[in-house]
């Protein structure tokens, strides 16, 4: 921590000697620059914004089109609706218990494939590693076809398992990795620290590296969570009994029934989206902080 | 107890060509403070790092009390470590790091509690129980760590640089206060450092190593005074020993720059070059001279409060020479040396190796 502090002291002192002294601070600007600045401030919020209003208006209006219009009286008709006929509580059901298992899973594994890449002196780590990550460049749809015939040839089509171990599958390169950098920012003396203190080495791992990890493993639990909820395409090819559909073929299945590609029932759509993302952003309003420090990559200050 | 001994400990690590530790061999008393001293890359932390089961050994056998602690895991071996970086657990509080080596053993929350009190007490960092790592000084996690080492009475404190990243004032404090700390524990501590002005305040004995190899182990007297090789020689001393080219010619010593000094009485070997080696003190300097005295040129003097350092030419050699404050020759000056004949040290110039 103190070495820490002298290198961000080092590194201010150096920035300021870079910095030309021409360059004014922010906000010492013209008028006109003030003014400009918050015109795009404006029009970049409003851009991002949108969608968001128009999927929070048009859920309550029985009425909704495909613009933003607010509704002359509210009415939770849609919400309902999307639960009597459409059975969008299993479909929401099944997402929850997919995600999460899928998450659970995931963060298991990448913390121990994390912690070993990191800690366990290999022969060839390095090629080891540039392989998992290799993975991860292969496009999903590359695989659709082999995933599809091995699913059907074990019987995980149609079941929760075959689910969540392909859900798990899509991350997990990318989240070992990110793993490992954690674990790697993690100094080696805090865990012989708790060996010498009479800790054996698994305790030790989940006493004193996974906690000051954290941040590292808010975000691939988050990572995990977001690409479970949002797949489609694995759901599409392993998923064709009503019962076992998640929320994303919920919404296909509910557009394609209802109206049709003429008469589309924006409505009905934009409960199940409001519904679709309110759980995403509870999550990560729960855990911003974690997963802010721990997407700058940052295990200090804990 | 905590008599500790390193038997023929050998350590190579396959990323380096040459071995971090050589054949080291040491005993170490039970409450004995010993220094292993050594530039960066001597093998001093490895040396300790082995004792505490964080590198396996290659050859040998270390031995606490009487039996091999080599096969055993680093939570067996009953040592505590005060990392160079402290290594405190920056999720947990002051209190949770200290009482954590107790929790590991199942004590109970009022026993950790009453000991973990006492070491504050002792350590003076009760007002810090509360608080996270993060939140500390430098000094202040300093003596968290320590308070971690100690509340679960170890048979041996292992210490890896532990003052290296205070500023020099408290390092000073601390150095005073470690010692103090340890008498009154007495329990058996190595404590590495490349500092020689530590190993020399707080040793009973120190241990130079360098290249992966023992130089000398004694009291910093010893070291200090008659040290066995010219690395020692040189790396222990501030200023370092002076050190002369020198011949042999009957029953003196004549020294690049024609000085003749009267050879010791007790001199090993025939070695054909030698070199002298004079402590800064050991040189008497006069204004005039005295009679048998060596002139030589002042090139520079470096007041220092108590005392000066005077840098003096002797043909191309550079000596310098410690004097009492008020003898303080402008450059240029001629000044009269004369070596104390006890100061004498004489080393084979081939082997580095001390002959008297």
């Amino acid at each position: 921590m103190v070495e820490g502090a002298r290198v961000s002291i080092g590194s201010e002192a150096r920035v300021q000697t870079i910095v030309p002294p021409r360059v004014r601070p922010l906000g010492a600007g013209s008028r006109l620059e003030w003014v400009l600045m918050h015109i795009a401030f404006v029009v970049i919020t409003v851009f991002f914004l949108a969608p968001f209003v128009w999927l929070f208006t048009a859920a309550f209006d029985a009425q909704a089109k495909a613009y933003i219009r607010f509704p002359s009286q509210p009415t939770l008709d849609n919400f309902v609706q999307i639960f009597d006929k459409y059975a969008f509580a299993t479909a929401l059901g099944n997402s929850v218990f997919v995600a999460v298992s899928t998450m659970i899973l995931t963060v298991a594994v990448v913390a121990l494939a994390g912690y070993s890449l990191s800690r366990i002196e290999l022969r060839q780590k390095a090629w080891i590693t540039y392989a998992i990550l290799l993975l991860q460049t292969m496009p999903l749809s590359a695989t659709m076809v082999p995933i599809y015939g091995l699913a059907r040839e074990l019987g995980l089509r149609n079941s929760y398992l075959g689910l969540i171990l392909v859900h798990s599958a899509i991350e997990l390169p990318f989240l070992v990795w990110l793993m490992k950098g954690f674990f790697d920012s993690v100094p080696r003396q805090l865990e012989e620290a708790a060996w010498l203190d009479g800790r054996g080495k698994l305790r030790a791992l989940f006493e004193i590296v996974l906690p000051v990890a954290r941040p590292g493993i808010a975000v691939a639990a988050g990572l995990s969570f977001l690409s479970a909820w949002a797949e489609v395409l694995m759901v599409l090819i392993l998923v064709d009994q009503q019962n076992m559909k998640t929320i994303p073929l919920a919404f296909y299945e509910t557009f394609r029934t209802a109206g049709g590609y003429n008469e589309v029932q924006y409505g009905l759509i934009a409960a199940m989206g409001v519904l679709y993302v309110l759980p995403v952003m509870a999550v990560f309003f729960a855990t911003r902080r974690l997963m802010v420090r721990g997407l700058m990559n940052s295990t200090r200050g804990l | 107890m905590g008599k500790v001994e390193y038997d023929d400990v050998w350590k190579q690590f396959p990323t380096r060509d040459a071995p971090a530790v050589r054949g080291l061999t040491l005993d170490i008393a039970d409450g004995e403070f010993l220094v292993l001293l050594g530039p960066s890359g001597c093998g001093k932390t490895t040396a300790l790092r082995m004792l505490a089961g964080l590198e396996q050994l290659d050859k040998g056998d270390i031995r606490i009390d009487g039996k091999s602690v080599v096969a055993l895991e680093p939570k067996d071996r009953d040592v505590a470590l005060v990392f160079q970086s402290y290594a405190l657990y920056p999720h947990m509080t002051v209190r949770d790091n200290i009482q954590y080596p107790l929790k590991v053993r199942r004590q109970t929350a009022a026993e950790r509690s009453s000991k973990v009190e006492r070491a504050a007490k002792l350590l003076r960092i009760e007002h810090l129980l509360p608080r996270k790592p993060a939140q500390l000084s430098g000094g202040e996690q300093q003596r968290v760590a320590l308070a971690r080492a100690i509340v679960r009475e170890p048979r041996v404190f292992l210490m890896d640089e532990p003052l290296s990243n205070l500023d020099a004032k408290l390092r000073t404090h601390t150095r005073t206060e470690l010692k103090a700390l340890q008498q009154q524990l007495g329990v058996t501590t190595i404590f590495v450092t490349h500092d020689q002005a530590e190993a020399m305040t707080m040793a009973d004995r120190i241990a130079v190593l360098d290249a992966g190899e023992l130089q000398q182990l004694g009291t910093p007297d010893t070291v200090y005074q008659r040290p066995a090789n010219l690395f020692v020689a040189q790396f222990i001393g501030s200023p370092p020993m002076n050190i002369l080219d020198a011949t042999r010619d009957g029953d003196a010593l004549v020294t690049a720059g024609g000085w003749r000094i009267a050879a010791p009485r007790r001199l090993d070997g025939g070695a054909a070059t030698l070199k002298l080696g004079l402590r800064p003190e050991a040189i008497d300097l006069a204004l005039a001279n005295g009679g048998g005295a060596q002139a030589a040129e002042v090139l520079v003097s470096e007041p220092l409060g108590s005392e000066v350092i005077v840098n003096v030419k002797l043909g191309d050699a550079l000596l310098k020479v410690r004097t009492a404050p008020e003898v303080r020759p402008d450059p240029g000056t001629r000044v009269y040396l004369r070596a104390a004949p006890e100061g004498v040290r004489v080393f084979d110039a081939a082997s580095g190796a001390a002959l008297n």
